[in-house]
């Protein structure tokens, strides 16, 4: 994966540094879990994950959603390279943190920066200001994670949710 | 249905929020260099607002950090302030766009 850190200062922004690895498995749930997405396209995995977030009553207002994913996606590629993007926003919709997470065996081109096709999904929605103020230590403690390729491989393998969780707290 | 100016609002509201985090998300390596792209659909969703709730939502900005705040159990999570009956009513069918009693915040309710 090319991009980590801002390269000015080679240091981890002080967010990622606030938090462990460990506390990220708070923000998964089982029914944001997609072992097999459906999508085949960048518009339409979007798409799927907004109506995940309706479903799972994340948020009440799917096109809210997807509007925000969109834009965010407008701004530039949340594709970070390796297979991986995360795709993020903050919204007045939601009322807690929550990751959503999806896997694409077949992968889907999502204008990566490295131009591969995307395998694994991690979508992140946020309040405006969430209790804890833990949105953006946990953009960076999820950008650090899924830098290391051994993680990566260990996310494409799994199949349950427990499988998942399993993973995040084995990671040192 | 969900009423399309609060709909308008609560859009301009997470792209101000995007705006704002520009900076942050770039330092932790996202791209994010469309700025631009973003400021015009900002400028596109201000002609759509009707110019008293554009009005409102500005001065709410300059009072506090954020102009649209959640209703969670009939309490205003900005001021947490206890909603009167007759405006949860009102803000709960979605028809009007509702505005604290206590802290003067648009509100907005999420089930």
């Amino acid at each position: 994966m090319r991009v980590v850190w801002n390269k000015k200062s080679d240091k981890k922004p002080k967010e990622a540094e606030k938090m462990e690895v460990q506390e990220l498995v708070n923000y998964f749930s089982k029914d944001l879990f997609v072992p097999k997405l459906k999508s085949k396209t960048k518009a339409a995995v979007l798409v799927e994950f907004a109506n995940l977030f309706v479903e799972s009553k994340v948020v009440r207002k799917q096109d809210l959603i997807l509007e925000l994913l969109q834009k965010r996606e407008t701004l530039g590629s949340t594709g970070i390279g390796g297979g991986v993007a995360i795709p993020h926003g903050r919204t007045t919709a939601a009322l807690e943190v929550k990751i959503a997470f999806g896997k694409s065996e077949a992968g889907i081109d999502f204008d990566a920066i490295d131009k591969k096709p995307v395998h694994l999904f991690f979508v992140v929605l946020a309040p405006p200001h969430d209790e804890n103020n833990r949105y953006l230590p946990i953009l960076g403690k999820m950008v650090e994670v899924l830098n290391e390729s051994k993680n990566r491989k260990r996310l494409l393998n799994v199949q349950t949710f427990e499988e998942f969780i399993q993973v995040f707290e084995g990671i040192e | 249905m969900l009423n399309k100016q609060l709909e308008f609002l609560v859009s301009l509201q997470d792209l101000d929020m995007m705006l704002k985090d520009i900076e942050d998300v770039k330092a932790l390596g996202f791209d994010a260099k469309g700025i631009e792209k973003i400021q015009e659909a900002r400028e596109a969703l201000l002609k759509k607002i009707r110019k008293p709730l554009l009005s409102t939502y500005n001065k709410l900005q300059t009072r506090y950090k954020r102009s649209i705040v959640p209703v969670k159990d009939d309490v205003c999570l900005g001021c947490f302030m206890r909603i009167p009956t007759q405006l949860i009513t009102r803000g709960r069918s979605d028809q009007d766009v509702i505005l604290c009693e206590g802290c003067g915040r648009i509100l907005y309710w999420y089930d």
